[in-house]
């Protein structure tokens, strides 16, 4: 055992000094770690030392624990005062002085120096034995912004940070279920990287969480700098070109991944999450298929399927064809491919060979230098370099399209982690077309099948459920049927049961008057038979009043009438 | 852990096992023994084979644990069942021969005929060899991927070979009798009869022993279906005639489909979509020999074997198909006579055997 370790392991001493020598020592030539030395309110005036390091903390956070512990009311410092004996003085501090809502108490220096290297601030107190870790977690982190790989038209635009209790919350905010467990573990010897590892209780099957966490607990190395260090070491098939771990920067793909019963790894200071176990089509499905309409979502997903076949292919379906099997083409098509090849001094293999390395040096040229200058790169060539190059005769215009083709095809790929294996199992099957023609087509495309139908993701077959076919789990494989269609979760959940029971919308039934629309649409009509009722009441009565009035009118006038003929008839008489 | 395939995995291997050859290679040999009557052939085949495996699945069923070795084994003695893996082996890599015959005229004559012979026979042991490595499951999953293919390419077929077929072509039915297409459906027997060795190796494999007769019998309905179109398609598009003079009829029928101008020749949608058929036969044919060699070399795995028995049956193969008329003499003569004996011999021996020695039955499953 180094002294270092040593040192670690040993508890903490009743004197302060003791303590604060051992911590410096350890954490000695670091510019970053804060000393700060204070005097508890109590009547023996203890001192204290906090220490924490500058930059992970949230310096709010720590003058709030220093203000607890050195300007705390007299009432609580009294209570200090009756409560704590030597030896339990800190936990005391914590129960009456201290505000901050997740200290602990520390026994060991080990727990204090992980304390402050993980970010919080650990404080030593003069003649006790237990140390305080208060939670004091911050600095500066990124936002949350829209995932940069994984776009979507419509849909959540939250991504992933490198924080990963925000990206726990980003997934708790979508499930808010008592059965959603994120359990913690630290990996690496040196960075101490947090884990986690969630699932939802009931639907996630046992075995796989015990899996997962054998194999997580397997792993020993000194750093843990990103997902992919865990992920190429609790892969199926380490040598396997094809991803048997899905990543993604997306909160609502890895919230979906766990209503269906998968397990996923956060790891903290990446975006990047992994879902476990993953299937071949996890990889080429977006999440815009579930958040447009399913005929738009089966859609776009087959346009992707035929751009990983064109992608896969269609290079090598070229060379094998110009080079060796020039009669399956048509005529017309034919003498079109051999007038562009006719000045070109190079096989097709070597023109595709060639032209498909230039492309990827393009796209990784691209991709690392300065955004504006990338733009720059990708411009030059594809329009210069290509143009120039089948001017000058060196690659004929229809290999350019086909190299063409196939990029944009690759870029179509949701999953930039398969759009990485398809670069690179296109490169063997375009030179087993090239050298071996149809047989080597086959002999290559049937390798790779053969090695795909035979690994596995965390004991699910790589290519189900396709193969071996799951009839259940077809709802969301080459179709992707309507939500109010499927109804169980797919077969690798643990509770395959109803996931939802909506049956199929349809209009309300008229004759049916069960339906809410249905009394909805009956409470119209009778409210408006209602006014209607009253309407005509109102009028009837208003009629019969006219007719009132009328008649009074025709009986005052008759009145007036004999009244004036009595008195036409007496003026005569006088 | 025992590696299992479910039933629709051993129906996919048995739709799988029988269909590259029968489609092509087979109806070519029915057509020069029958002529329009090749159709009829393959009936009278299937309904042999429906009663040969279901004969073999009433043998398995007597030890549903133990396949054809273990089984001949615990009812005869060791030395007869390694008699029993000696004869298994021999019959697979004779089976080699057509298999190979059926891999290797279908790319050469039709893409590749200057490519040297050796890279064909070398590249299909190569597939197979890589497959068998991961074992029947494997296989059988691919086996599952290839059930699809095959419907693609008949539905595709029949789209592009039915505005030339002429239903009167079929016309006259049992032209040279009723004998004549009993006796050549032996042709079509002896492609079941690798279907029915593969069964008594792998049935005990099977998931669902209750479905075992099931399964099988659908098995063979199914591959019935996706084999009797092309008879017929061949004969009403090609005529029994022009079928009888290729070795490889199916590549001529894909030949002369089309579907408008830019789908104008099928071989290479026929090379696609029935590869996966052929390199699972190939793949079986391998397996089951190193199961049989291991055993008869009483060896707990088969994987060391795979490259002895790769080149074994490779050089056979190799040797049958260096050229077409001795490939033709030993796809319609000696194979044809030495897979329906050695099948009927086994099956049937095996079979009256069990009656009777009951008791040893009992006591290996006790």
């Amino acid at each position: 055992m180094s002294n270092v370790e040593q040192k670690m392991n040993q508890n903490l001493s009743r004197n302060i000094d003791t303590n604060v020598k051992v911590i410096q020592s350890l954490l000695k030539q670091n510019d970053d770690v804060v000393e700060r030395t204070f005097y508890l309110p109590n009547q023996q005036g203890n001192k204290g030392t906090l220490f924490y390091v500058e930059g992970i903390v949230d310096t709010d956070k720590i003058e709030r624990a220093l203000k607890d512990l050195m300007y705390t009311s007299s009432a609580n410092s009294n209570a200090v005062q009756t409560t704590s004996t030597e030896s339990n003085l800190a936990m005391s501090i914590q129960t009456h002085m201290s505000h901050n809502s997740s200290v602990k108490v520390a026994n060991t220096l080990q727990e204090g120096i992980n304390g402050i290297l993980l970010g919080d601030c650990f404080c030593i107190i003069d003649q006790s034995e237990q140390g305080l870790i208060f939670s004091g977690k911050g600095g500066e982190k990124r936002s949350v912004e829209e995932p940069m790989a994984e776009q979507v038209v419509r849909g959540p635009r939250d991504g992933f940070t490198e924080d990963i209790r925000t990206n726990t919350a980003l997934v708790r905010r979508r499930i808010r279920d008592v059965h959603l467990k994120v359990e913690g573990l630290e990996l690496g010897t040196k960075t101490k990287t947090t884990i986690n590892v969630s699932y939802i209780n009931g639907i996630v099957k046992e075995s796989l969480v015990e899996e997962v966490k054998q194999r997580l607990n397997k792993i020993e190395i000194d750093g843990i700098l990103e997902s992919n260090y865990i992920e190429e070491m609790i892969r199926d098939a380490p040598y396997s070109p094809f991803s048997t771990v899905l990543n993604t920067e997306r909160p609502d793909k890895v919230a979906a991944a766990l209503l269906e019963g998968r397990v996923a790894i956060f790891v903290d200071n990446t975006p990047f999450v992994l879902v476990v176990p993953a299937h071949f089509w996890d990889f080429l499905q977006a999440s815009d298929d579930y958040y447009l309409n399913f005929l738009t979502g089966t859609f776009i997903r087959w346009v992707r399927y035929i751009a990983f076949i064109i992608s896969l292919t269609i290079p090598s379906i070229y060379v094998l064809l110009t080079s060796f099997h020039q009669e399956m083409i048509p005529t017309a098509l034919a003498l079109t491919i051999a007038s562009g090849r006719e000045v070109i001094p190079f096989p097709v293999l070597f023109e595709a060979l060639v032209m498909e390395i230039i492309f990827e040096l393009m796209r990784e040229a691209g991709l690392r230098m300065p955004k504006p200058i990338g733009q720059a790169v990708s411009i030059v060539g594809s329009l210069i370099i290509g143009q120039a190059a089948v001017q000058a005769g060196i690659v004929s215009p229809f290999m350019v399209i086909i190299v063409a083709l196939t990029g944009i095809s690759s870029f179509s790929i949701p999953n930039f982690s398969a759009s990485y294996s398809i670069r690179l199992i296109r490169f063997p099957l375009l030179i087993a077309s090239g050298t071996l023609g149809l047989l080597g087509f086959i002999g290559m495309f049937f390798l790779l099948a053969i090695h795909a139908v035979s690994i596995r993701s965390f004991g699910e077959s790589y290519l189900a459920p396709a193969t071996p076919f799951k009839p259940k789990d077809q709802k969301d494989l080459l179709i992707r049927f309507p939500w109010w269609h499927m109804k169980n979760r797919p077969e690798l959940a643990a509770d395959n049961g109803i996931r939802e029971a909506n049956e199929k919308p349809a209009p309300p039934d008229k004759g049916n008057s069960e339906t809410a629309s249905n009394k909805i649409s009956d409470e119209m009509n009778s409210d408006a038979n209602t006014t209607s009722t009253a309407n005509k009441k109102d009028a009837s009565v208003q009629r019969k009043k006219s007719k009132r009035i009328k008649r009074k009118t025709v009986k005052l006038k008759d009145l007036m009438k004999d009244k004036n003929d009595e008195d036409q008839k007496s003026q005569d008489n006088e | 852990m025992k590696i299992k395939i479910t039933n629709g995995m051993y129906m996919a291997l048995i739709i799988n096992m029988v269909y590259a050859k029968s489609i092509g290679v087979t109806q070519g040999s029915i057509a020069r023994d029958v002529g329009s009557d090749m159709w009829i052939s393959t009936i009278i085949a299937t309904v042999s084979a429906m009663l040969l495996i279901l004969l073999t699945v009433m043998i398995i069923r007597r030890m549903p644990k133990a396949d054809i070795f273990d089984q001949s084994k615990a009812m005869l003695g060791p030395w007869v069942g390694k008699l029993i893996c000696l004869v298994i082996f021999i019959f697979f890599t004779l089976s080699f021969g057509p298999i190979m015959v059926t891999f290797v005229f279908h790319l050469k004559d039709f893409f590749l005929p200057e490519a040297p012979l050796f890279l064909f026979v070398f590249i299909a042991v190569l597939v197979g060899g890589f497959a068998i490595y991961f074992g029947i499951e494997v296989i059988a999953r691919m086996a599952l991927i290839g059930v699809f293919s095959i419907l693609l390419l008949n539905g595709l077929l029949i789209l592009g070979a039915l505005e030339d077929f002429d239903v009167r072509e079929l016309l006259p039915v049992f032209e040279f009798g009723i004998t004549k297409p009993v006796i050549a459906s032996r042709h079509h027997l002896a492609d079941w009869s690798i279907v029915i060795m593969m069964c008594l190796i792998i049935l005990p494999l099977v998931d669902n022993q209750k479905e075992w007769g099931r399964s099988s019998l659908v098995g063979v309905i199914f591959s019935f279906i996706f084999i009797v179109m092309w008879p017929i398609l061949e004969t009403g598009v090609l005529t029994s005639q022009v079928t009888s003079q290729y070795l490889i009829a199916c590549m001529q029928m894909a030949r002369s489909a089309h579907l408008g101008f830019f789908l104008h020749r099928y071989e290479m949608f026929m090379i696609a979509f029935f590869g996966i058929s052929i390199l699972t036969q190939i793949a079986i044919a391998l397996l089951c020999g190193s199961v049989a060699l291991s055993k008869l070399f009483g060896l707990k795995d088969f994987r060391p074997l795979i490259i002895p028995v790769s080149l074994i049956m490779g050089g056979y193969g190799y040797w049958v198909v260096q050229s077409h008329n001795h490939a033709m003499d030993i796809l319609e003569n000696s194979w044809v006579s030495l897979s329906l004996s050695i099948t009927l011999g086994v099956v049937g021996v095996v079979w009256i055997l069990g009656f009777f020695l009951k008791k040893k039955f009992k006591s290996e499953k006790g």
